[in-house]
């Protein structure tokens, strides 16, 4: 809300002037926009919580894995035989490029390198992020493809051989890279090749390096109680998929410890509150035999069990809890937030649906503004029957709650990241088409786009190059409000079912919240409901204070 | 306005084509297509029992035409236009439509029957002269129609078998090229390789088996021919008894080969019963929810707009702004998760109940709350209140920024206003000029807002829906969905649409008549 009294400017006399007193430099549109964005302290604080989680987003599986950063492989004597670290090793080829990207996007942006401006840097590294997740879709399409179902001998054979990971990822990145150095996105030449080409490379080099992962396995803590190895660990121990080894997957508390996922596994069948009955304890026995622990230390452990509780002395659940547990703990990673219904650590859930989050609420919003940018300029440019036939289909987008139409989409196609990325910002660029028409329906008829007719300019070029740029601000503002909307979108998908299946995502963390017999788990619904509420605030506030920003008497249009 | 409100309403009806042309496209587009619970659906069933079973419910649903024949038949029942002839309605209600033509079977007359069209069948029979009283009609309708179903289901079997024996042909000469994913055969293959063409020869040359085989294919087409024979036998003799309308007519005529008649929404592959009680069991329900939820959001929101427009700036402003933005920040999800966790389920208060939207009792409960042999009962009115009052809560929060931020900047803009300063100068008291003329000239946008919040509301109430199992409209979507039932998700979206559309058109005549400033001829 800006106050008149703030606003305050002070008068400038004409011998101010010539003393140079009100000659400051004049700031650029956006620049100025984003200095009042700065003034408030809501703004702030969404940016700084918005650039939080996209820190987590990127950086996700250096703070929470399941494998170690460090792992020192010792010999009988303690000896230190090889040194390797599984976390790389693991790493899919995805979250590479994002790493890769994102750790060169902050110094390229903030390095002084002369000739360009930030805009262009962060552009072109934004540019071959996207070529290089391209190649990754295009290098896994010939992998498929190659691989498919009634594929002749031959291409099996080349598949299988040594050779393949190279000859086929060198392949998908030259075709992808030679597609991309058509795209004008920077305008000289050699720069653009540049960019292309390292691009190209370094994607190649990844698709190959991670051609064959093992299947993950997390077999490092009874290793390292044997004494065969020594691990560093990133900040959460836990990988989101990790689930426990045993069979009972129970919902542990936050602050539990993997030693209590390991004693619920032995005392969930014993019975509760009477002493326990000789065949129970035979039964326990085994159960401890079987834990998944090194070598013969569940054998041993059974039999120490069998010991401590011989046959007929019936201790209660307590004593055989709190004997466990003192045996069981060095197995003493913790859960800080709990586990949810399958045994898998919720912090490092919540760390890596960041990723989820932010990357879907950022691409549907991009997919939906290029559509809707495409079309309401269209619209807004032709009239008469484009404009009449386009907005037909803008209705018919607007006619149905979108929710409905996604819930549709997203349950009949295939669950994955990218169709929803696709099906999310196919459905809502309506928003956007709206605000370009009724701009380009304004800037049609001034003399800038007259004269750049006149002098027979091609239509993209007075499309995209002379009035999108002067229109392009309102559908910009709401770019906020509606990665904000994506991201609820995606958290509402995912909580009824209809998100990526092998993806952490917050929306999937609060549907284990409750179950059909009414049990509830309060740390599945208060964590994730807070990371959702905190990340649409502060976009909320931060589209708020940009629209104000850049347009006070639309302040009143929408929340 | 007539004229308006007619343009609007028809502009509409290609709006509503569209949205349920775009969500038919997408299911027939999905992996599975349409109907593909359908086909999954004999799970315990033995492989040939259940081929047998999709190839009836195929036949049944028409499921292998190409997707737009099946949309335009199903937009053709939609109408209430109907062109072709008018259906029959028997005694329970149920709609009988003419019995379908009986198509060739696949390869007929390339690689058995030769020369054979859809010309050769016999003409149409006349009106069957039924005969006796009427129930005796409909005697020997009901059994002409289950000498239909007999014939068609005996071609149905050979065709399955003609399809088995293509199948095992292309394996004996092993041309994986002919067999789909699903063990189907591509007719299209096996139109190039017909006996008598080059590659046939080629094919059989080489094995002995591809012959056999072969032989055994010609066999069942001509077997399915027989087989289609006595189907279209029987179906002339049917349509000859449903051509003598042994059953009232439905419809109003309007010129020959035309009439008007109630649309037709089909009957759900899952649960087997017309989609249209479906609807109309689970429609009520989400409008109630939403009905009961305005009225809240109006008394809450626009108050606090008003007066946070009144002392502008002042803690009460700064604070309800604060609140409500929170407040639309906050996912109906975590609300729903929140609310039930904390307000209903046991672990929580307990103080509502967890799903449903009635006890299980509630039909023995009288309207109003009462006495019952000296017990006090709440009667079925309070007891729906108690249950929707979570669900509408949820609804509600949602909109209270929207519509107090709207209400506040109408006014703060009304404040400026001319015609505000006049009646300042003339010495009208504070009071009455906030009141009599800001706040009655703000409350104009406040109905277009409207226009706003519903479609949201609608979207909202498929998740709290959902979370406090309440069965309404959403979570008879996600069912459809889930099973993939076409009927019911089609009919779901028509719905959903048409009801935002009246909404939206609701709202602009709501305008016009308040605001006499604005007329739409």
């Amino acid at each position: 809300m800006p106050n008149p009294t703030d606003q305050s400017e002070t008068t400038i006399s004409g011998i101010h002037a010539m003393r140079g007193g009100a000659l400051t430099a004049p700031k650029g549109f956006w620049a100025g926009a984003w200095s009042q964005v700065l003034k408030r302290p809501g703004a702030v604080a969404g940016l700084i919580w918005f650039g939080f989680i996209a820190l987590l987003a990127v950086y996700a599986p250096l703070i929470a894995n399941g494998h170690p950063l460090l792992m020192r492989e010792l010999d009988a004597n303690g000896d230190v035989v090889a040194t390797s670290s599984p976390l790389l090793e693991f790493l899919a080829p995805s979250q590479w490029v994002l790493l890769v990207a994102m750790t060169l996007l902050i110094p390229l942006v903030l390095l002084p390198i002369s000739g360009t401006s930030r805009g262009q840097r962060a552009g072109a590294v934004i540019g071959a992020t996207v070529q290089a997740f391209t190649i990754l879709l295009a290098v896994s399409a010939i992998r498929a493809w190659l691989g498919r179902w009634g594929a002749s001998d031959a291409e099996r054979e080349f598949l299988g051989s040594d050779s393949a990971p190279a000859i086929v990822a060198a392949t998908g990145a030259f075709i992808v890279s030679a597609l991309f150095a058509f795209i004008p996105t920077i305008v000289r030449l050699a720069p653009r090749l540049a960019v292309v080409g390292v691009s190209g490379v370094v994607a190649g080099v990844i698709v190959a390096g991670t051609w064959s992962q093992p299947p993950e396995t997390f077999q490092y803590e009874e290793r390292e109680l044997a004494g065969e190895i020594e691990t560093v660990y990133t900040l959460v121990p836990w990988s989101p998929a990790q689930r426990p080894t045993d069979r009972s997957a129970a919902v542990l508390e936050p602050g539990a410890t993997s030693a209590q996922a390991l004693m619920n596994n032995v005392t969930i069948a014993l019975p509760r509150g009477v002493p326990i009955d000789d065949a129970s304890l035979a039964l326990a026995a085994r159960d401890i035999e079987r834990l998944p622990l090194e070598g013969d230390a569940g054998t041993t452990l059974a039999g120490a069990f069998a010991r401590q509780f011989p046959p007929s002395s019936g201790p209660t659940i307590d004593t055989v809890e709190s004997w466990l547990m003192g045996q069981l703990a060095p197995f003493g990673t913790p859960y800080a937030l709990g586990t949810d219904g399958l045994g898998q650590d919720v912090l490092s859930q919540m760390i890596h649906a960041c990723r989820l989050s932010i990357s879907i609420g950022v691409v549907s919003t991009s997919i939906a503004v290029l559509i809707g940018v495409t079309i309401g300029a269209l619209m807004g440019y032709f009239g008469g029957w484009v404009d009449m036939a386009l907005y037909r289909v803008v209705e018919i987008f607007m006619s149905v709650p979108v929710l409905f139409l996604l819930i549709v989409a997203a349950g009949v196609l295939p669950r994955s990241t990218y169709v929803m990325m696709a099906i999310i910002g196919c459905f809502t660029w309506h928003g956007a088409a709206r605000f370009t028409r009724a701009e380009f329906y304004k800037l049609r008829g001034q003399d800038f786009v007259q004269s750049a007719r006149a002098v027979g300019l091609p239509l993209r070029s007075i499309l995209f190059r002379h009035m999108l740029p002067n229109g392009v601000t309102p559908v910009l503002v709401d770019a906020s409000f509606a990665i904000a909307a994506a991201i609820l979108f995606e958290a509402t998908l995912s909580f009824l079912g209809l998100g990526p299946p092998d993806q952490a995502s917050w929306g999937k963390l609060l549907a284990g919240a409750t179950s059909e017999v009414g049990d509830f788990v309060p740390w599945l619904a208060i964590y994730p409901s807070l990371a959702i509420f905190l990340t649409v605030l502060s976009l909320t506030l931060i589209g708020e204070a940009l629209r104000d920003a850049i347009d006070p008497k639309l302040k009143k249009a929408r929340v | 306005m007539f004229s308006y409100v007619t343009r609007r309403l028809l502009i509409m009806i290609p709006t509503v084509v569209g949205i349920t042309f775009l969500v038919f496209m997408l299911i027939a587009l999905s992996p599975g297509g349409i109907g593909a619970s359908l086909r999954q659906a004999g799970g315990q069933m033995e492989a040939s029992q259940r081929a047998l079973q999709e190839a009836y419910l195929e036949d049944r649903y028409g499921l292998n035409d190409p997707p737009p024949v099946q949309f335009l038949r199903w937009a053709a029942r939609i109408s209430p236009i109907k062109f072709g002839d008018r259906d029959l309605r028997d005694d329970s209600g149920l709609l009988i439509r003419p019995p379908k033509d009986v198509k060739l079977p696949p390869l007929a007359g390339v690689w058995y029957a030769d020369d054979v069209t859809r010309e050769d069948d016999p003409p149409r029979l006349p009106p069957a002269e039924l005969g006796g009283t009427q129930a005796e009609q409909r005697l020997a309708y009901r059994q002409r129609s289950q000498a239909y179903a007999r014939a068609r289901g005996q071609f149905v079997e050979a065709r399955l078998a003609l399809e088995e024996a293509l199948v095992a042909f292309a394996t004996t000469v092993g041309l994986d090229a002919a067999i789909d994913n699903n063990e189907k055969p591509v007719i299209k293959a096996f139109r190039r390789i017909a006996p008598g063409t080059p590659r046939f020869n080629e094919l059989v040359a080489a094995d002995e088996r591809a012959l056999a085989a072969s032989e055994a294919v010609v066999d069942a087409g001509n077997a399915a021919m027989e087989a289609r024979s006595r189907a279209v036998e029987a179906q002339r003799e049917l349509r000859a008894a449903f051509d003598a309308q042994p059953y009232e007519q439905v419809g109003i005529p309007i010129v020959p080969g035309v009439h008007l008649s109630a649309p037709d929404l089909g009957e759900s592959f899952s649960r087997r019963r017309p989609v249209s009680d479906l609807i109309g069991e689970a429609l009520p329900v989400t409008l109630m929810l939403n009905l009961i939820a305005f009225p809240i959001i109006y008394i809450v929101a626009v108050p606090c707009g008003m007066l946070a427009a009144v002392r502008r700036g002042s803690w009460f402003d700064v604070l309800s702004g604060l609140l409500f933005i929170g407040l639309w920040s906050l996912p109906r999800v975590s609300a729903g998760i929140l609310l039930l966790g904390y307000a209903a389920s046991d672990d929580g208060l307990g103080w509502f109940p967890v799903k449903g939207l009635h006890a299980p009792d509630a039909d023995t409960f009288t309207f109003l709350p009462h006495q019952v042999d000296g017990q006090w009962q709440r009667g079925y009115l309070l007891d729906t209140l108690w249950h929707a009052a979570l669900p509408v809560l949820c609804l509600v929060y949602f909109g209270f920024a929207v519509l107090s931020k709207q209400t506040r900047a109408a006014m703060l803009e009304n404040f400026t206003a001319d015609y505000v300063r006049t009646a300042k100068a003339k010495g009208v008291a504070p009071n009455d000029v906030t009141t009599r003329h800001v706040f009655r000239n703000s409350l104009l946008p406040l109905i277009t807002i409207f226009a706003t919040i519903f479609p949201t509301m609608l979207s909202g109430s498929v998740v709290i829906e959902r979370i406090f199992s309440v069965p309404g409209m959403g979570n008879l979507l996600i069912e459809a969905i889930a099973l993939r039932d076409r009927e019911l998700l089609l009919a779901n979206v028509l719905m959903i649409s048409i009801v935002n559309l009246l909404a939206l058109l609701l709202a602009d005549i709501l305008y016009a008549l308040a605001d006499p400033r604005v007329s739409y001829e």
